[in-house]
């Protein structure tokens, strides 16, 4: 395992999620400042920052997850491929068909293998036939790296799988309906280093037909899996740039206290 | 791979639509579920008040009557024995003459004679002139204002039970008795009021609804919630101390535990058929007495004291305990030093709710023989425990049973009493739970 | 001497106990307590322990068995030509107690017994007016064994007297015998006091103890005088006033399980339903005041529910639904019941569901969020297939209660017990046979009493048997998720 990957070139420019002057508040309390970013397509873009610097809780804005908690609201532009995303006229259940989630403790349902992956494609009527549904279950499970290891057993529970299995199995899951917008947020905190490796590898095959973006509270994993990287500190987006330069040139000094430890 | 067909988030694909008219209609089945419960509970609440609210209400007839020595007291000497020889026909003769009278210097019209009078007065009223006068002889030949019932047919008459069609039919009254009585309401002597009796006085016999009382059911009810307070409440925080605090974490124990939580779901019939058994055969104790109502409360009401016993056992942190052991107390001490007064206010609570529900149980009174009619007020206790009583649940039970109409109206009066004294234990529960309660 | 006038005296022998004890401790140290093992109350509690906690077991005891001695002996007096064709010994002891009690009572009255006792017509006369009524004169024996009785009684409440005080002051002197500066008094009383803890927890595995003792004995005796297997298997329940009658329990079982289904088909969608709402979509505050609204349907006494269904909803079924319908026109029916039951078992389904539903995991929710479905088809793909164990193990233990259940049904559903399919019909249950038989005139030792004993045990077993599934698939469930 390489613990640094070279800068490969991303292939497409396209700005997939575009933030605006994002402001997040909790009640009263305002969490996210002023934050504008870009996530670009087919890249891995990573957020890092020190514990409750408010990454976590940003990236559950770009999927509306924030919405099932009643004192959350957001204000500013968060828009999907040139559309807000906030808009009185989106509904979260098409957006979520769009965007997918990974979270940080694996979250498989207690149901089937199979029944874990195609539970999005049936509830969003994306297939015509049982068929169709096969395929995609079987490719899903291919792409996250899991296939050979269950595809003997895709009635036997999802909950019986190891931990890093589990997590494959979420993310074969989330990619079922096949988003545009992958989003991770920890995916590897819960996983041995084993798993872990396993995840990131997986993260990199991933990005050659998603944009992902990564919550990490580890430096090295956004600098082993990412291309562009996102530093928060304290609710405010402090730097964004390529992450090769972010780790060797940061630009704004609270960037560099915490690459060089002495904040986080 | 299918790739999803971009459309514009703005607008919504039809098949989103049909879920989210899917949603929509689900959350209106929760709702809709809701309001069904509640409004269940409201027809229930509307349907007892209104037809118990009346009981609190009673017809009396007031009017003088004059006490002569010639019929009350034939031997002129105030003499108890003598005057006891006087019935209670005796007294409902003078009473029907004296209210004879009232009407004439009223100048009230009617056909009526004194004995169709007697009818329209309540036939416990004459035993209860006769009470009177007995404890108090010097009464005698004076003349006095007495109230006294109206008859059942009459307070019925104006709670809308009795009319004038359905009294042509009655052989208790007459479409000309009630006549009268809306002349004597119109003359003052007959009124509506607020009727004590209902709480105080005893129960009546079959045809005198409007006599029947809750005085020895309350009574009654209350001897057997000492008994059940005085025997579970210390019985059950022994045994939930011992089980929560002491126990070897073995299969005995848990035995024990299985066993309370499957006695506190057993029916509260086979309850009343353990008490049978035991306390009356074996044991010979008095059927219908507050001692057995209580001993098979208590059985009943154990389970339910502990398991909430045990919760706020629980709930005190171990720390607490770690900081006792460790000044050197005992365990014995530990507990009754620490853990219990910390623990107190949630074992109150569940005290207070066990004992409401014990309140309110019927079945296994009705097995130990609390059937019966009682006139009597047991004693005081302890002797009294053993006296034959009745308990509010069983005395609304009794009166259902009845023929007379006016019974279902005192059944469903004795209910509103029995739900006041629910309400008030709850609130003191719910009070306890609130200024006591402490979040660690 | 009364039994309540002897505790009393074993009790403030105890209260000298303590007071001596605690002086006798402090006056060995010559008043410096600090030399003292323990604090001077424990020696004093000890003390009142050792008084009090024999005797009073040993008064326990005896009146627990004096019945069975005193009975036995009086029995081997009877004569069993003189028992009457029909009747058991049992019954004829009956009388004799009854006798004996009636004696008792002139003889406090003042009544002088030898005239009484050598006339047996006197004596039923006056038994007569002191309110015992006999239906035959007593007989010869009969007298003979009331006296006995009566004689053995008086002996034996002496004897129990003289033991327990006995008992409670050679407790008192060897508590004071041990008392020395050394001697552990706190140990010697907290041992003592975890006795105690002990039996009091006993008293709950007591109570099954007794309670399927009652029930087994009582059903044996049953058995012997009706067959068992027409008892399980008639379908034919007709009683009959002094022999000869049809005991089958299949058409009370029938009435208690329509009864309890329909109650069931009431109280579970409203109830899980409501679960389901205030569990994922009721707001806080609404959650505060409805859970608790509902609720107070499960404090309600069940009497109040009977005389609902008696006044209100059983006349409202017939005038609306079965007179127009020609189902029927009693206001006693299995719909009545059941409908008025199903409103009460709604808080057990819905408290019971809604604490199950609230303890599936929120990541599980989030995850189906996550993936764009919306919230009713989180609830139904997701969370309720989690929650499914404890759900059904929550409907179980409605059931159980609805089977339960005395007052609505003796109230609401009738006495008539027949094999029907019309709900409108009366049709009557196990509980409310249980009480009539229990509460009629019937003989103690006949089998149309008896029989409430069987039925008693039929319910309790199957009451018993559905909290125990119900208890199993919860606990199992809760395993999971922890």
């Amino acid at each position: 395992m390489k613990d640094q990957r070279l800068e490969t070139r991303v292939d497409t420019q396209t700005i997939k999620i575009s933030a605006q002057k994002a402001q997040v508040y909790y009640g009263t309390n305002h969490a996210i400042k002023d934050v504008d970013v870009e996530i670009l397509d087919k890249t891995v873009t990573a957020f890092i920052g020190p514990s409750g610097c408010g990454k976590s809780t940003f990236l559950r804005c770009l999927n509306r997850m924030n919405d099932t908690i009643p004192s959350c609201r957001v204000e500013g532009k968060i828009l999907l491929e040139g559309e807000d995303i906030y808009d009185a006229r989106v509904d979260p259940v098409q957006l979520r068909a769009r965007i997918g989630m990974v979270f940080q403790k694996p979250n498989p349902f207690p149901k089937s293998i199979y029944d874990n992956v195609a539970y999005g494609p049936k509830i969003h009527g994306l297939t015509r036939n049982k068929a169709e549904l096969d395929e995609i279950v079987e490719s899903c499970l291919r792409k996250a790296a899991l296939w050979n290891e269950v595809k003997d057993r895709l009635a036997a529970p999802g909950t019986g799988l190891s931990g890093g299995q589990q997590q494959r199995l979420c993310i074969a899951r989330a990619i079922a309906t096949s988003p545009e917008v992958l989003l991770m947020d920890e995916p590897c905190s819960a996983l041995d280093p084993i798993a872990t490796a396993q995840v990131e590898e997986l993260i990199d095959e991933l990005r050659s037909q998603f944009s992902v973006v990564i919550v990490t509270h580890s430096m090295q994993q956004a600098a082993r899996v990412s291309q562009r990287t996102a530093f928060f500190h304290l609710g405010n987006l402090v730097e964004f740039g390529e992450t090769g330069q972010i780790f060797t040139n940061p630009q704004d000094p609270r960037t560099e206290s915490y690459i060089s430890g002495r904040i986080g | 791979m299918t790739a999803t067909p971009r459309i514009s988030l703005f607008a919504q694909d039809t098949r989103t639509k049909r879920r989210n008219a899917a949603e929509a209609r689900f959350r209106s089945y929760g709702l809709a579920a809701i309001v069904l419960a509640l409004l269940a509970l409201v027809w229930l609440l509307i349907s007892i008040f209104s037809g118990g609210l009346p009981a609190f209400k009673q017809s009396f007839l007031t009017f003088p009557v004059t006490l002569e020595e010639s019929v009350l007291d034939k031997g002129g000497k105030r003499d108890p024995a003598i005057m006891a020889k006087a019935t209670t026909v005796t007294y409902a003769k003078v009473l029907a003459k004296a209210l004879e009278a009232e009407v004439a210097a009223k100048g009230l019209e009617t056909k009526l004679k004194t004995k169709d009078l007697t009818k329209m007065i309540s036939e416990e009223s004459p035993a209860t002139l006769r009470d009177r006068v007995l404890a108090d002889p010097s009464l005698i030949g004076q003349t006095i204002q007495v109230s006294v019932l109206a008859s059942g047919r009459i307070d019925g008459y104006y709670k809308g039970r009795v009319t004038m069609e359905s009294a042509a039919k009655d052989k208790n009254t007459s479409p000309e008795q009630l006549a009268l009585a809306d002349q004597l309401k119109a003359a003052g002597v007959l009124t509506m009021q607020f009727n004590s009796g209902f709480l105080t006085m005893p129960d009546a016999s079959d045809k005198r609804p409007e006599a029947a009382g809750l005085g020895v059911a309350i009574i009654g009810s209350l001897y057997m919630m000492v008994v059940v307070l005085v025997l579970a409440l210390p019985i059950g925080v022994a045994a939930s101390v011992y089980l929560e605090e002491f126990a070897p974490k073995n299969r005995i124990t848990d035995l024990i535990e299985v066993n309370i939580a499957n006695l506190a779901a057993v029916p509260s019939i086979v309850y009343g058929i353990l008490g049978l058994a035991i306390f009356i055969n074996f044991a010979g104790l008095p059927q219908s007495a507050p001692i057995v109502g209580g001993l098979v409360l208590t059985l009943m009401t154990l389970p339910r004291i502990i398991i909430p016993t045990r919760a706020a056992l629980k709930a005190v942190p171990p720390s607490i305990r770690d900081a006792a052991l460790g000044v050197g107390a005992s365990n014995l001490q530990t507990i009754t030093h620490h853990v219990l007064p910390l623990a107190m206010p949630g074992i109150l609570t569940g005290t207070i709710i066990g004992l409401a529900q014990a309140l309110g149980e019927t079945a296994p009174l009705l097995l130990i023989g609390m059937v019966a009619f009682v006139r009597d007020f047991p004693g005081a206790p302890p002797e009294g425990l053993f006296d034959p009583a009745a308990a509010l649940p069983v005395q609304i039970y009794n009166w259902t049973q009845r023929g007379d109409p006016g019974f279902v109206e005192r059944a469903s009066g004795a209910i509103i009493v029995l739900l006041v004294f629910l309400i008030a234990m709850n609130a003191v529960a719910i009070y306890l739970r609130r200024k006591f309660e402490r979040r660690w | 001497m009364s039994p309540g006038l002897l505790t009393l005296l074993i009790l403030v022998l105890a209260l000298a106990g303590y007071l001596i004890g605690r002086s006798r401790a402090v006056a060995q140290v010559a008043g410096d307590i600090r030399k003292l093992h323990s604090l001077p109350p424990f020696y004093g509690r000890i003390t009142a322990l050792l008084t009090a906690v024999p005797a009073l077991l040993l008064v326990a005891a005896w009146l627990l068995a004096e019945p069975l001695f005193l009975e036995s002996k009086a029995l081997s007096l009877i004569n069993p030509s003189e028992i009457p064709a029909g009747k058991s010994a049992a019954l004829v002891m009956a009388d004799v107690r009854r006798v004996a009690d009636g004696l008792t009572a002139l003889q406090a009255r003042g009544d002088d017994l030898a005239p009484l006792l050598a006339d047996p017509t006197k004596l039923k006369t006056a038994l007569n007016d002191a309110g015992i009524v006999l239906e035959t004169e007593p007989t010869v024996s009969t007298l003979a064994a009331t006296q006995a009785l009566r004689d053995a009684g008086k002996t034996s409440r002496l004897a129990m007297t003289a033991a327990a005080l006995a008992l409670a002051v050679a407790g008192l002197g060897f508590a004071l015998s041990r008392i020395t500066p050394e001697f552990r008094a706190r140990n010697a009383t907290e041992r003592f006091a975890m006795w105690l803890l002990v039996g009091c927890s006993l008293i709950a595995v007591l109570t099954t103890v007794g309670i399927v003792a009652s029930l087994l004995v009582e059903s044996i005796h049953f058995f012997e005088l009706y067959p068992a297997t027409d008892f399980f298997f008639s379908a034919n329940w007709t009683p009959k006033f002094g022999g000869g009658s049809s005991l089958g329990i299949l058409p009370l079982l029938w009435g208690t399980l329509y009864v309890s289904a329909i109650a069931l088909v009431v109280a579970v969608p409203i109830g899980l339903m409501s679960a389901i709402y205030l569990a994922e979509y009721a707001s806080k505050s609404t959650r505060s005041w409805v859970k608790p609204a509902i609720e107070v349907l499960a404090g309600i006494p069940t009497i109040v529910y009977g005389l609902f269904a008696l006044i209100t909803v059983g006349p409202l079924l017939r005038d609306y639904f079965a007179e127009p319908l020609g189902l029927g026109n009693s206001s006693s029916s299995v719909m009545t019941a059941g409908l008025v039951m199903g409103i009460m078992v709604i808080p057990f389904v819905s408290s019971l569901s809604d604490d199950i539903i609230n303890a599936v995991p929120q990541s599980l929710r989030d995850g189906s969020l996550g993936l764009g479905a919306t919230p009713s088809e989180t609830i139904r793909q997701v969370v309720i297939p989690a929650a499914l164990p404890g759900i059904v193990g929550a409907i179980l233990l409605a059931a159980s209660r609805a089977i339960g259940e005395t007052m609505i049904v003796v109230m609401g559903a009738g006495a008539a017990a027949q094999l029907s399919l019309n709900p409108f019909e009366a049709m009557t249950t196990v509980t409310v046979k249980i009480v009539s038989q229990l509460t009629g005139d019937t003989e103690f030792a006949s089998p149309e009493t008896l029989v409430a004993f069987a039925l008693g045990l039929t319910l309790f077993a199957l009451t018993l048997a559905l909290n125990i599934i119900a208890l199993v698939i919860v606990r199992k469930y809760r395993e999971q998720y922890e």
